[in-house]
């Protein structure tokens, strides 16, 4: 395989008789951060939540890191350890403290032993600027605080992509660009991202390609620059001007 | 100034100042704490009366026992052993007190949670269920054989009990993650099998269990009478638990599910470590009042011929000697009851204090 870190083509997807996902052909280069916008109802969390398995998919091939993500477990277990997400919900595990949500994955999932789990999770807390609640429970932190939690409990298994569903979409005005900030330092040290979010201004800072999507499709597609000086289709030029205010 | 305008209302403290604010506030709490003093002072004077200072505590003193006396706890003294060991032969009964012994410490160990772990519970729950077999059957190193069929009293109600508990849990457990299965075929089935369970008197199982799996079930496979209607009443205790647990798994935020997916957890992580803790914690109260209705309805297995202690405790005063002594022997066993449910409902109360903190 080249450099393809997700590989899609020609996706379709149905819920019962709603066509949610229609032709859909994208391809995300390692390192590259690719920004997915567009009104609700149109299928971005849908496609986002295909790259790891959460949705299956009627036709069409879905190839992550060279994995072909289908209907095969094992590969789809082989795939959600490469790739980490973090939700518009946080969900974080209530009953655990901070620190031991970072610690618990990694020993479930890779088998990692405690006292190494323990020291990747405090450094990726300390990343993420929350090493101070380790020992806190989630219900005692801010939704900014939680949703930097959440990263690094993803960060904490060493994924090669991150996929965002709306990061920012459940949290307060004013704790939105600090969970920005530390996704765009996670895009300038080359991570592979794949995010869903109407923050435009995230997209222009770091994003390298924006596609656009509405009905189930991608309408547009093109760097920062261009969805937003240019864009090409009327349905683009709406919802640019909605989310530019 | 404004300080002085803001400061709180120095308000009367002390006991008398308690006593007004909680009992004296207005005319007819007044009139209320009043009559109910006065009815409270009675029925105390009227039951310390009876139970202590009127009473007739030994034996020898039995023809004091009339009607107009206290309480005559002699027939306790007399019968306390009948109504505690049930049909195990006199001799022996210092085995079943520590079996007894063995089963209530087991029950409190597993209550710390410091044992909640997969490892330690089974190896606590193995050890203290053999001790009390081994001691209570015996049939080795000198120990004289009793069997279950002689079993009886405090320590079959509590063997009982735990014996559905333990044996009950883990199904429940079980039929609510098999309900909720993702296979259809799975899901209906354990729901049905859930329903009919619900649908039939536990009498009709134990009775089904005690007498009907013979008949059909070959030797090998019988177990023992005692061992057939503990698990069937633990077939009992599971399915209304199953429905306890489920409320409790649906209770838990989507969105962890998802998570712990993601993350790329097992699925019997995503169960042990993320779901079950919550479940039980959300369901905590359900929990405790199941387990309370359990013990109580141990005392259903009198009708099958096992003499639990509600059993020996009407034996006791089934003879002629102490027929009139029922009110004491039913306060004696009310007592035993309390004790055990009592402990069991101030342990839940700890263990949501306890959660309510953000532990376990």
């Amino acid at each position: 395989m080249h450099d393809a870190a997700i590989s899609i083509r020609g996706l379709e997807k149905y819920y019962g008789d709603f066509h949610a996902l229609k032709n859909i052909d994208l391809e995300v280069a390692e390192k590259q951060t690719l920004v997915i916008c567009g009104p609700s109802g149109s299928g971005k969390s849908t496609l986002i939540r295909c790259m790891n398995g959460l949705e299956s998919y009627r036709s069409g091939t879905l190839n992550v890191l060279g994995l072909p993500v289908g209907d095969d477990t094992k590969v789809i277990d082989q795939v959600r350890k490469q790739v980490g997400m973090v939700f518009q919900s946080f969900s974080l595990f209530p009953h655990l403290t901070i620190l031991e949500n970072c610690v618990l994955p990694q020993i479930r999932a890779l088998g990692r032993d405690r006292t190494a789990a323990t020291d990747e999770a405090m450094d990726q807390l300390r990343k993420m600027h929350v090493g101070g609640q380790a020992e806190k429970y989630p219900d005692q932190l801010s939704g900014g605080q939680q949703q930097r939690v959440a990263l690094a409990r993803a960060l904490a298994l060493k994924p090669k992509i991150m996929l965002f569903d709306e990061p920012t979409s459940a949290l307060d005005p004013e704790m939105i660009s600090e969970v920005l900030d530390v996704m765009k330092d996670l895009a300038r040290a080359d991570m592979t991202i794949v995010c869903v979010t109407h923050e435009m201004g995230f997209a222009r800072a770091v994003a390298d390609r924006v596609i656009l999507m509405a009905q189930g499709e991608i309408v547009e597609e093109g760097t920062p620059e261009q969805m937003f000086s240019n864009p090409k289709h009327q349905i683009s030029r709406d919802f640019m001007a909605v989310v530019n205010g | 100034m404004i300080n002085e305008a803001l400061a709180p209302p120095l308000g009367a403290s002390g006991p008398a100042a308690w006593l007004r604010k909680h009992f004296f506030s207005t005319w007819y709490d007044t009139a209320f704490s009043l009559i109910f003093a006065v009815l409270i002072y009675l029925a105390l004077e009227a039951f310390i009366g009876w139970a202590f200072v009127n009473a007739i505590w030994r034996v020898e003193n039995k023809h004091l026992c009339t009607h107009d006396a206290g309480a005559c706890w002699a027939v306790i003294e007399s019968r306390g052993r009948l109504i505690l060991f049930g049909l195990y032969p006199y001799e022996e009964q210092w085995r079943s007190t520590l079996a007894c012994l063995s089963v209530i410490t087991t029950i409190a160990l597993s209550c710390l949670p410091r044992f909640w772990s997969i490892r330690r519970l089974p190896i606590l729950w193995v050890a203290g269920f053999a001790t009390f077999v081994l001691l209570m059957r015996g049939g080795f190193a000198g120990l004289e054989l009793v069997t279950s069929e002689k079993w009886g009293g405090l320590s079959l109600t509590i063997f009982i009990f735990s014996g559905v508990v333990v044996i009950g849990m883990p199904l429940a457990v079980l039929f609510a993650l098999a309900r909720r299965s993702s296979l259809p075929v799975i899901a209906k089935s354990f729901g049905f099998f859930i329903d009919i369970v619900r649908s039939l008197p536990l009498l009709t199982l134990l009775f089904a269990a005690a007498v009907v799996v013979p008949l059909l079930v070959p030797d090998w496979l019988q177990g023992n009478k005692l061992m057939r209607v503990v698990i069937a009443f633990a077939i009992f205790f599971a399915a209304y638990q199953a429905e306890i647990i489920r409320a409790g798994l649906q209770s838990t935020s989507q969105g962890q599910e998802e998570a712990a997916v993601a993350l790329g957890m097992p699925y019997w992580s995503l169960v042990i470590d993320i779901l079950l803790p919550q479940a039980f914690r959300n369901t905590l109260p359900s929990t405790i009042n199941q387990a309370v209705i359990t013990i109580k309805e141990t005392s259903i297995v009198t009708i099958i011929g096992f003499f639990e202690v509600m059993a020996s405790g009407n034996a006791a005063i089934g003879t002629g000697e102490w027929g009139n002594q029922y009110v004491e022997v039913y306060v004696f066993l009310a007592l035993i009851y309390f004790v055990f449910v009592f402990g069991l409902s101030r342990y839940g109360a700890w263990l949501e204090t306890r959660m309510r903190l953000g532990h376990a």
